[in-house]
């Protein structure tokens, strides 16, 4: 069976592993709001609504004939508790919005987690020695009477079981006055940016009491606010670029270096809308619900309600490739808008040679776009095909009524199942899926 | 949205839509949008996003229908226009909107620090320079005085409601206001109008429901 592939060999997904509780009865603090990848692929994080964070480890299986790996919980910490802003009678969800991580510079990992408000560093080290021997202390702590000792030693460090500690380093707070949706980590391993509705800040990752402005597209009069920033990132290589979509589906790209406050674009990339296709709700699938970077740095795509486009730095006037997620929708805008899915987040991810995109859909369904091989195929995360190392079945929704065997019509399709955080791992053909409060993982079949 | 396994699905708004022409298509848009933003107010975490995104709709429409010349009287909004929009009565607390229109200030105003009280337009009709916000529908513009109910004339409220479950007896005595003093009914204006609200179409029961959230407003700003 094939699936979008990722080089000459076509891409086998197979299921590898579900993390999370198998019951039907959601908890509203399970439920999964970001999945990300570290830069080596080894370890993979998801942050929830209940403001935790659980990190997986990848370990390889050396012994079996093909590398198979598993990943397995390696950290979980709480990172944001809820707090409650009394000057606005408001609660501050402690949902983690985005997780980044930072590059690699020693012995331990840090990433950064944030949630509407604040944005936290945490420090992610192993401990697997203790000092033992010591002279004042008996081993479970207890002190010694000075007096009692009559030799002298040297403490010495002696294995232990693998302690994994995570410590909050920094707080970055106070500096959103709305809604932060966007975390970036910056190519000069020195700064990043965070986003919200309105503005974009810069930070410097050592200071945590100053953020410089970078971004405001604050009205004077509220009133008149018709679009706010939905999503922000930094050019993976050149330190002083970056990126901000809007909720009327513009992007703009900003140069740092040409003014202190990027409020002017340097370019605007902006597609002039289809008048065939022009309805109430227009407007509301053009939002932009995130914008990615390829890892090469010459393209950056944007995940709409609909669709998946792929733009060009080098041109402005339109995307190069548009990919369309779940077109059979279009005639469904109006009950989409009812029951408010219209409004749902979708991310987008490249895989690590940039020539596979995928972004998630409705009923747990997933979608992958081959942009070379122009090919897409449609998969499903569900406990039904995840026994261990089980080809997935490519999916296919029936728009019109005539339903072929196999496939689900439009009207089956359940919109409380859907697929807002997906990751590729940076090397390989791994990826994890995020349904409501489980976490698949799939792995290539043949390595 | 915590489910039980309780599969969500496409409702028949889409069947009615489709049947409908584009006006009513436009009419049952626009009500939603105004459903959506009033209940922005009383979700747990409001959105700034989805607050513009559908003030945007709502304009869009407003424009539309403004373009099609004059304003309409049946097929405007059924958001009321309420007392509260005299420029001399005390602006609406930030954070208890009585009308879609303050409804969406404050949403868009509620995450900003420096919001206070004051910030708070007083209301449409309120405007100065002649400016006529987007956010406003024609209903809005017409009421600034506080006697709208009284004004009205009490047959045009009644018109549409299916009286045969009402002796007409009854129903005489009810519809027209009793003058002072007189026998049988004494009844206010405000009773009248509240004995009817079961009976009325959905757009007027929102009427209602908002007035009786405006006359909770208007006793709470003035204890």
């Amino acid at each position: 069976m094939a699936g979008a592939g990722g080089g000459s060999n076509d891409v086998q997904w197979c299921f590898s592993q579900v993390k999370g509780a198998i019951d039907d009865d959601v908890a509203e603090a399970d439920i999964i709001s970001t999945v990300e990848f570290n830069h080596s692929g080894e370890l993979l994080a998801t942050g929830d609504k209940g403001g935790r964070v659980v990190i997986f480890q990848q370990e390889i299986e050396k012994s079996q004939p093909q590398c198979r790996s598993e990943y397995n919980v390696y950290s979980t910490f709480q990172s944001h508790e809820p707090e409650f802003d009394y000057l606005k009678s408001l609660e501050i969800e402690e949902k983690i919005n985005k997780i980044r991580w930072l590059p690699q510079k020693n012995a331990a990992q840090f990433l950064l987690s944030t949630n509407d408000k604040t944005i936290k560093l945490w420090k992610i080290s192993e401990r697997d020695k203790r000092p033992e021997g010591y002279n004042l202390k008996e081993e479970d702590g207890r002190y010694i009477d000075p007096n009692t000792v009559t030799a002298l030693r040297v403490p010495v460090f002696r294995p232990m079981d693998l302690m994994v500690e995570a410590s909050p380093r920094r707080v970055f707070a106070n500096a959103h006055t709305y809604h932060i949706n966007s975390i970036s980590i910056n190519s000069d391993h020195e700064t990043y940016l965070s986003a919200d509705d309105l503005r974009i800040n810069l930070w410097h990752q050592e200071i945590t009491d100053r953020s410089f402005n970078i971004v405001d597209i604050k009205p004077a009069n509220m009133e008149e606010l018709t679009e706010v920033i939905t999503a922000a990132e930094f050019h993976p290589h050149q330190c002083n670029t970056f990126v901000y979509s809007s909720s009327k589906g513009t992007i703009r790209l900003c140069d740092m270096r040409a003014s202190a406050l990027c409020d002017t674009h340097s370019k605007l990339f902006e597609e002039p809308e289809d008048p065939s296709n022009r309805s109430f709700f227009s407007e509301i699938i053009s939002s932009i619900s995130d914008v990615k970077f390829s890892h090469n740095g010459r393209y950056m795509m944007i995940r709409d309600y609909l669709s998946v486009k792929i733009w060009d730095l080098n041109m402005e006037n339109r995307p190069v490739e548009t990919y369309q997620v779940h077109e059979y929708l279009r005639s469904k805008l109006c009950s989409l808008y009812e029951n408010d899915c219209i409004f749902d987040k979708f991310e987008c991810c490249w895989n690590g040679n940039d020539s596979v995109v995928m972004t998630g859909s409705y009923n747990n369904f997933f979608r992958m776009f081959d942009r070379g091989q122009r090919r897409d195929v449609t998969l499903e995360a569900s406990r039904e095909g995840s026994k261990p190392q089980q080809v997935l079945k490519p999916r296919k929704v029936c728009a019109d009524g005539k339903r072929k065997k196999d496939e689900i019509s439009v009207d089956s399709l359940d919109f409380n199942k859907k697929i807002l955080h997906t990751a590729w791992h940076p090397q390989d053909n791994i990826i994890a899926v995020a349904t409501t409060n489980n976490l698949y993982i799939f792995q290539d079949k043949v390595n | 949205m915590v489910g039980r396994g309780v599969k969500r699905k496409l409702s028949d708004c889409e069947d009615q839509m489709l049947d409908l022409p584009y006006p009513q298509q436009r009419q049952l848009v626009l009500d939603l949008c105004l459903d959506k933003l009033q209940s922005c107010q009383r979700r747990a975490e409001p959105s700034l996003h989805r607050s513009v995104l559908l003030a945007n709709t709502l304009r869009q429409i407003q424009r539309e229908m403004r373009q099609e010349g004059g304003p309409h009287p049946e097929s405007s909004p059924p958001a009321p226009a309420t007392p509260r929009h005299s420029p001399d009565l005390p602006p609406v607390p930030s954070d208890r909107p009585s009308t879609p229109v303050a409804a969406l200030s404050s949403s868009l105003l509620c995450d900003d620090a420096q919001s206070t009280c004051t910030e708070l337009p007083k209301g449409p009709g309120s405007e100065d320079g002649g400016k006529s916000p987007d956010l406003m529908f024609g209903s809005f513009e017409i009421t600034n005085s506080t006697s709208y109910l009284t004004d009205l004339q009490l047959d045009d409220i009644f018109e549409d409601i299916d009286t045969s479950m009402y002796d007409p007896s009854d129903f005489s005595v009810l519809a027209c206001p009793p003058p002072r003093g007189s026998s049988g009914a004494s009844l206010g204006n405000d009773y009248n109008l509240k004995a009817f609200s079961t009976c009325t179409t959905s757009s007027s029961t929102l009427q209602m429901c908002l007035n009786d959230l405006d006359h909770i407003m208007e006793i709470l700003v003035r204890s």
